[in-house]
């Protein structure tokens, strides 16, 4: 079987997998990274997405042999120990509850925010669209997102205070 | 060191209420270390609901803890910790009355021991919420650290004071969850992301007809395909009752591992690819012949004959007959599955007579029961590490997929992990069941209700896993039908059981779902026809209840309080804006419950537009669940519980053809998603009281109180669910 080489969170990796294996499969069985994913395999629920060159993947269906020499960030490499703005708005928030769903969540608006730092409701209806959360926190999600995008804006004002994601 | 735990009573899993009288829950193990690290052993599982910091905040606050020293860890299976059983909403109404003890008890021993320590009247001393004990008379101070190993060698106090609410630090405040920086961070580990030394991986080809079996098999081509190591068939093995219930010999329960062919192999895509190359040829089984079709013929046929009668006041057929004006509808709700985002798996280890198991499981206490029966271990063989849970719902009640791990990690003679993919997640539940209502009310000359009739259909969950002459059984499902039941002078509430080969289980609410479907939507015809704001009749009926015959009107618990359910009744009128004009193709409906010890009213408000579609705006929740423990996760379980049963009222339904589920995925069985989502607001009423559970009551009143909305703004009845949207279109 030949090798494929592709980085990780800018490590380089040589692996020796049948090319037709999902990155999804290579980063948690053959990498040991699980902080990515599995929910369905038909890229429906996002759990799985991770950055290829920066952009949002589903990386249930983005076959390895696909990517080869491609730079992919995983929920580990997104930030040094949770230090991203979205990761914080996702705490300021409360957003998880299972949490099972978070990690592609966080990993899409992540990708949403590098190329659009003030999405309307809109915009994130249609970035996360393509994600499910069985334990429904959405409404948190979306709250959070502003949040995050609010945090991320060059300090000429005050940041506006998010709404409380729950009753007092 | 100070370690503590209230030692068990030696009982079955139970479903009841606080057990305060019970001297004898392990609920807590308390470690205080020398640096003033507190450590608590949380003794229920997490999946979301919030319990590692709920459970932890109730212990924290009698042992006066200072709240960012404390850490907390997930017990495994063990009997010092008694039932462990997630579930039911019970978590905190189970552990709030024996954690408050063994933390005020383990606050008792370090007052004592620096009481000691500085030859003062122990009632000199106190706590600062800061793991400090102080004299204030002269200003001595010895922390918790300090004190730890002096306390661990006293005798535990017999009765202790617990705090009163008025000074409560932690107990009632919003504290973050305690896995919240892992989850965010990848690190969160959950069953499926188990790694044990020489794992292996493995998928199961289960037979997809209700009761089919494996005929014969090849497994040449899947041998070949690479990192596969061995293939073999699963048995179809007997499971024991969840609960610790007694079975009768020769019950007829379907209870039973699915069995199948096993693929094991090094990695999970090189065992689903072995499984693609295996050749499997089936015997279908007996539930070849289930459909969709044939089960809702039998259940419209079952409410056309009498059915078993649970409750009877008065002569309900007597006063339909001689009532002024009757009003009749009949209600259906389709078979539902979990859909638990971290698909169903297990990791096991089965080796030299011992068995260790990590499962994301709600019931390690029936997992262990069941391994020890198939395996023929003794429980002491057993190790139990329960995971965090990707989602519960109920699905994780139930404990086949950890026998089955064991089983295949026997036979592979190595640790395996067993994943389930979506597939094989969604065709092989234990599902909400399929259910159809009769109603029918009795109006008097001056528009009151003088009789209610209630006849349900439905399979029994129960049965699925105890068998049983049905109706006999165990599996009486009747929450939900309590109100208005008991106010009305002539009532009857029937029972007529569906024989099914699907199989049955605990989903999210369980029975309050479809029984509080039909009960709310019915009020609500009610109202219409006797021209009655919803409301209105709501609490006219709620308030004319007879004083409580000792009798409760839902299954284990309390007997209800009418002022708490007109409370959130009003409440949720009231910040919903009801009774307000709203404009042409808009509406609001209303629903209220009490249940799972709490009392829960939603108000939802719609448009419906002239092509049919349906918009959900809003949806306003009032919620007395007593004396709330972290605010911020009350709410967080009601946004997400609407979500929950607004997904089941608009999309979702499995349909059996040909005794297989059709559904394979979440297009064929899809989700709420952020675009969707209602503005959703959660109001809590304050309160002293025992705590409720919350997990499950935001769920039934959400289908209701839209169908009822949708009957506001368009006129237009839908009786069944999911919403058969179709028919709101003008024509």
């Amino acid at each position: 079987m030949d090798a494929i080489s592709i980085t990780v969170n800018g490590q380089p990796h040589s692996v020796e997998v049948s090319p037709d294996t999902p990155l999804l499969w290579v980063l948690r069985d053959t990498l040991g990274l699980t902080g990515t994913k599995f929910g369905c395999g038909q890229a429906l629920c996002g759990a799985c997405t991770v950055h290829i060159d920066g952009e949002a993947t589903r990386s249930c269906i983005t076959r390895i042999s696909s990517i080869a020499g491609r730079n992919v960030t995983t929920i580990e490499g997104l930030s040094h120990d949770g230090q991203h703005l979205v990761q914080q708005a996702w705490l300021a928030d409360q957003v998880p509850q299972c949490g099972y769903c978070q990690v592609g969540m966080i990993m899409t608006t992540a990708a949403l925010l590098a190329k659009n730092a003030a999405p309307t409701d809109a915009d994130i209806d249609e970035a996360l669209g393509g994600h499910i959360c069985r334990c429904g926190t959405y409404q948190r999600i979306r709250q959070a997102v502003h949040r995050a995008a609010d945090a991320g804006k060059p300090a000429t004002s005050a940041a506006k205070p998010a709404a409380g994601g729950g009753a007092q | 060191m100070l370690a503590f735990y209230w030692p068990p009573f030696a009982r079955a899993a139970t479903r009841d209420n606080d057990t305060d009288d019970n001297a004898g829950e392990p609920n807590a193990f308390i470690t205080i270390d020398p640096n003033g690290q507190i450590r608590l052993v949380i003794t229920r599982s997490e999946m979301g609901q919030g319990v590692r910091t709920s459970l932890a905040m109730i212990l924290a606050e009698e042992l006066d803890a200072d709240w960012s020293r404390v850490e907390v860890g997930q017990g495994d299976c063990d009997p010092k910790y008694g039932d462990m059983t997630t579930g039911g909403s019970m978590s905190i109404r189970s552990t709030w009355g024996p954690l408050r003890k063994a933390g005020a008890s383990a606050r008792d021993m370090l007052l004592t021991a620096a009481a000691q320590t500085w030859k003062v009247p122990k009632g000199e001393c106190s706590t600062t919420g800061n793991n400090l004990v102080v004299h204030a008379k002269t200003g001595q101070e010895l922390t918790y650290g300090a004190l730890a190993a002096k306390a661990a060698v006293l005798a535990v106090p017999k009765d202790v004071p617990l705090k009163d609410s008025k000074d409560y630090r932690i107990v009632g405040t919003k504290r973050a969850r305690v896995d919240g920086q892992h989850i965010v961070i990848g690190e969160a580990h959950y069953g499926i992301d188990t790694k044990v030394p020489g794992m292996l991986c493995a998928v199961v080809a289960r037979p997809t007809v209700f009761g089919g079996k494996v005929k014969k098999f090849d497994a040449t081509k899947a041998l070949a395909v690479p990192g596969v190591k061995t293939v073999f068939e699963v048995p179809a093995v007997e499971l024991p009752p969840l609960f610790g219930e007694e079975r009768k010999p020769g019950s007829g329960h379907q209870h039973y591992l699915w069995g199948g062919v096993a693929v094991v192999a090094d990695s999970t895509w090189q065992a689903i690819a072995g499984r693609r190359a295996l050749a499997i040829e089936w015997d279908s089984g007996p539930g070849a012949d289930e459909s969709t079709e044939k089960q809702r013929a039998k259940l419209a046929e079952l409410l056309k004959t009498s059915g078993k009668e649970l409750k009877k006041i008065g002569d309900p057929d007597a006063a339909i007959g001689s009532a002024a004006r009757t009003v009749e509808a009949e209600y259906e709700t389709p078979f539902l599955a979990h859909m638990t985002m971290e698909p169903v798996n297990c990791t096991a280890s089965v080796r030299d007579g011992k068995c260790e198991v990590w499962a994301p499981t709600q019931n390690p206490n029936a997992l262990a029961t069941a391994l020890a029966s198939v395996l023929s271990f003794p429980q002491s063989a057993l190790t139990i590490h329960i995971t965090l849970i990707g989602g519960g719902f109920g699905r994780r009640l139930c404990i086949d997929y950890g026998v089955e791990a064991a089983l295949i990690s026997r036979a592979a003679g190595a640790p395996v992990k067993v994943i389930w993919t979506r597939d094989d997640d969604i065709r092989h539940d234990y599902y909400r069941p399929i259910s159809r209502h009769q109603l029918r009310a009795g109006i008097d000359a001056q528009n009151n209700v003088t009789a209610w009739s209630h006849h349900i259909a439905a399979p029994s969950t129960d049965s699925t896993f105890l068998g049983g002459e049905l109706p006999d059984t165990g599996g009486t499902e009747i929450a939900g039908t309590g109100l208005p039941g008991g106010t009305v002078p002539n009532y009857l509430l029937q029972q007529s059981f569906l024989h099914t080969a699907v199989p049955r289980g605990y989903w999210r609410a369980v029975d309050m779902n479809w029984n509080h479907f039909a009960v709310q939507c019915f009020m609500d015809e009610i109202a219409a026809a006797t021209k009655k704001d919803p409301l209105a009749l709501r609490r006219q009926l709620i308030a004319s209840r007879q004083k409580p015959s000792g009798q409760a009107d839902n299954e284990g618990d309390a007997p209800v309080n009418v002022e708490r359910l007109l409370a959130v009744l009003d409440l949720a009128a009231e910040k919903s804006g009801w009774g307000k004009p709203l404009p042409q193709g808009r509406g609001r409906g209303i629903a209220g419950l009490y249940g799972f010890g709490s009392y829960v009213a939603h108000v939802a408000e719609v448009t419906v537009a002239k092509d049919g579609t349906l918009h959900v705006h809003r949806v306003v929740v009032a919620v007395d669940c007593g004396q709330v423990i972290n605010p911020d996760m009350v709410a967080a379980q009601v946004e997400g519980g609407v979500v929950f049963g607004l997904t089941s009222a608009l999309y979702d339904e499995i349909t059996i053809e040909n005794g297989q589920v059709k559904q394979a995925n979440f297009d064929t069985y899809p989700m709420l998603r952020i675009a969707d989502m209602p503005k959703i607001e959660v109001h809590l009423v304050p309160s002293h009281e025992a705590p409720g559970g919350i997990g499950e009551p935001g769920v039934p009143s959400t289908a209701p109180a839209v169908a009822n909305a949708i009957f506001a703004a368009t006129g237009k009845r839908l009786r069944r669910l999911p919403f058969q949207t179709q028919e709101l279109a003008q024509s």
